[in-house]
């Protein structure tokens, strides 16, 4: 693991939000992909796929933060998708209980497939 | 005696556990549970902690009334028990009504000599109690008679308006109250439910050894409210502190040496103490790391320490032919660190498999609760060679000293890292190299690089101090990863220590506070401390061979 400065970056397939949080997920970037969420379900996007293929740390910020984004999607009945987490990431959620809250998929494929779109 | 606790400046460390528990039957607090089960290895501290609460209740307080009392094997007749626990009772309450030491300790005065007083003093529900009880124990009753014994502290507090706050010591041997023969009346214990259920009322309760005192409050009717406080050993350089200040200015150690010592005592005050007090009787005035060696190892085999693993030992162990044969399956399993099924023990020992089963079944009720102590290690070892393998004293000191000096120095790193900016990535950088220099996988790495992180934020988060620094301090052996991490600022309060379900924390709109949960999953142990105006976090991580790579 190698932490490095945070940023987030985002493209919208059809329907979808797909989101990438890079380096480190702690307080601050936190926030940034808080927003960047909430700026797409003003324009009435629903589901969400969060890639963390570059995500190197989640803290238990960060993680809060995770389960606010959570929340804002059930409130509009949205659907909110976890890819490409490392093993460790993937046992945190475990480890505290929240894996039940969110849906888990190796990759960004699958989670669309999911999510009943096909990219072109 | 609950009053001859050590003096209170002598008493290090455990200022948060006497708060804690104070709290218990103070009126005006919220108190965070009803009862608390004490919980630490033998030796930590758990009597003197009772003895430092009742110190300081007796004299200083007015209200909350501390009542203590230690099972003893002299007392487990039934109907012995019931009178001992009764009058001590009422004993300690006039004592401390009247702030009359000498009443606590008059064990012989019959209750009616006390009539006058209790009189004198308006108490006369407790008259009537006293009546009362001595029906019941003319009548033969035996299990009235227990239960109004142990109903006498939850009724005074009921009728004299004073909380009284129940301190029960060595409960493990409560477990063998009895009517004429040991194990003719099990059971006994659960007539405390019913006082447990006061709330005026609430109990301490602690014995050794901890597996045994949790499998009493397995009961779930004894287990409802309790909470549990784990009485952790002395932090290293606390524990340093008490042993140059048991040794005296006028004696002087090396402090690596004593350090050294330190860590083989595992910062158990009881080893501590009885080791400094042979040291002391040695007469010299400079102690060297080889003086420390010798003496640790005549302590282990024949000294005071060595006098009381004995005196558990025996207890736990009566049939006399099974001692031997305990004392190799332990040995066995100290030097192997398994434990094989009884057939192949029976091969490897040359035992007889009855006999092995039967040794196995007394193994686990002695249960000497002290995994990975080094002390009894070596203080089984040294009986072990001599009674099984019949070596002379010169050689089981030679063999101890060499294992004493076997233990391999860990390796210390220490950093400060500023609060904020993301200083904590620094940390788990650090922690990611120390790692991976013995050799650990970069996963298992990976867990406690998240801890750490952890903690930092923590530490950050409750700072509020002028002094924005964490001191971290990475000690590392073949068994084992410490991490220590401090910093000043307020106390974490102990809601944050409470451990929450998911989903009653997401229902309260918690979305934080997973730090410490995410901490204890990881490591192995998870210890709070405040050290003067820090706090102090320690976690560690027990290494498992599977853990270290090829
Ligand atoms: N915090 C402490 N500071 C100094 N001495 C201590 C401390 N805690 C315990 N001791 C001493 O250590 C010894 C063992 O403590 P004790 O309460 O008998 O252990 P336990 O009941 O847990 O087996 C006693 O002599 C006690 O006075
Ligand atoms: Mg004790």
């Amino acid at each position: 693991m190698n932490p490095s400065p945070f940023q987030v970056t985002s493209r919208l397939v059809k329907d979808v939000a797909v989101v990438y949080p890079q380096g480190y997920l702690n307080n601050l970037a936190g926030e940034g992909l808080v927003s960047e969420c909430s700026r797409y379900a003003r324009t009435g996007i629903k589901k969400v796929v969060v890639n963390f293929g570059k995500t190197d740390l989640i803290n238990s910020i960060g993680i809060s933060l995770l389960l606010h984004v959570m929340e804002e999607l059930q409130a509009v009945e949205g659907t909110l998708c976890f890819t490409d987490m490392s093993k460790v990431q993937v046992d945190i959620f475990e480890m505290l209980g929240l894996s039940k809250f969110f849906l888990f998929f190796p990759d960004e494929d699958r989670a669309l497939q999911f999510l009943n779109v096909r990219e072109r | 005696m609950p009053l001859h606790g050590i003096p209170a400046k002598e008493y290090l460390n455990r200022e948060d556990e006497l708060a804690y528990l104070r709290r218990l039957a103070d009126p005006g607090a919220d108190a965070l549970a009803l009862n608390v089960l004490l919980v630490g290895a033998r030796g930590a501290g758990k009597t003197e902690l009772l003895k430092q609460l009742y110190q300081r209740l007796f004299w200083e307080g007015q209200q909350v009334v501390p009542f203590y009392y230690s099972f003893k094997t002299a007392a487990l007749k039934s109907t012995t028990f019931a009178r001992d626990y009764f009058s001590r009772f009422i004993r300690q309450y006039l004592a401390f009504l009247r702030k009359e030491p000498l009443l606590i300790d008059a064990s012989g005065t019959p209750l009616h000599r006390l009539m006058p007083l209790i009189s004198s003093l308006g108490l006369n529900w407790m008259a009537e109690g006293i009546d009362n009880f001595q029906e019941n124990a003319g009548q033969g009753d035996i299990y009235g008679q227990v239960f109004s014994a142990i109903s006498a502290p939850a009724g005074a507090a009921q009728r004299g308006g004073r909380p009284i706050l129940v301190m029960l010591d060595d409960f493990t041997t409560a477990e063998e109250l009895h009517e004429a023969r040991r194990g003719d009346a099990s059971g006994l214990t659960s007539l405390f439910e019913e006082s447990m259920k006061s709330s005026l009322c609430p109990h301490i309760i602690t014995g050794s050894p901890a597996s045994r005192l949790e499998a009493i409050f397995s009961d779930p009717s004894l287990y409802k409210g309790t909470e549990r406080l784990r009485l952790p050993p002395l932090p290293e350089d606390i524990a340093h502190d008490l042993f140059v200040s048991l040794l005296g200015k006028e004696i002087a150690c090396d402090r690596g040496a004593a350090l050294g010592l330190m860590r083989r005592l595992r910062g158990n005050p009881l080893y501590i103490r009885n080791i400094a007090r042979s040291l002391r009787k040695t007469g010299k005035k400079a102690l060297t790391e080889r003086d420390l060696s010798e003496c640790y190892g005549a302590e282990v085999s024949e000294g005071d320490t060595a006098f009381y693993w004995s005196s558990v030992f025996n207890d736990c162990i009566r049939e006399k032919g099974l001692k031997r044969p305990v004392l190799r399956l332990l040995m066995h399993r100290l030097s192997r660190g398994e434990c094989d099924g009884t057939e192949r023990l029976s091969q490897v020992l040359g035992m007889r498999e009855g006999d092995m089963g039967k040794a196995l079944d007394v193994l686990d009720a002695f249960d000497p609760g002290q995994d990975g102590d080094p002390v009894f290690a070596d203080y089984l070892r040294s009986r072990y060679l001599r009674e099984v393998e019949e070596r002379s004293a010169r050689d089981i000191q030679a063999c101890l000293r060499e294992e004493y000096g076997a233990a391999p120095d860990p390796s210390v790193f220490e950093m400060v890292i500023p609060m904020g900016d993301q200083a904590e990535l620094v940390a788990a950088r650090a922690v990611d190299q120390i790692g991976k220099n013995i050799r650990l996988e970069p996963d298992f790495l990976n867990y406690i690089q998240m801890a750490l992180v952890e903690c930092c934020i923590n530490a950050t988060e409750h700072s509020g101090s002028y002094e924005k620094k964490i001191y971290l301090k990475f000690i590392t052996s073949p068994q084992r990863l410490e991490i220590v991490i401090e910093s000043s600022g307020r106390p974490f309060s102990p809601d944050l220590l409470q451990e929450v379900p998911v989903e009653q924390k997401l229902a309260a709109g918690r979305k934080r506070g997973w730090g410490f949960t995410l901490m204890r999953k990881i490591m192995d142990e998870v210890r709070v401390e405040r050290i003067h105006d820090r706090t102090r976090v320690t976690l560690i991580k027990n290494i498992n061979r599977s853990e270290v790579r090829k």
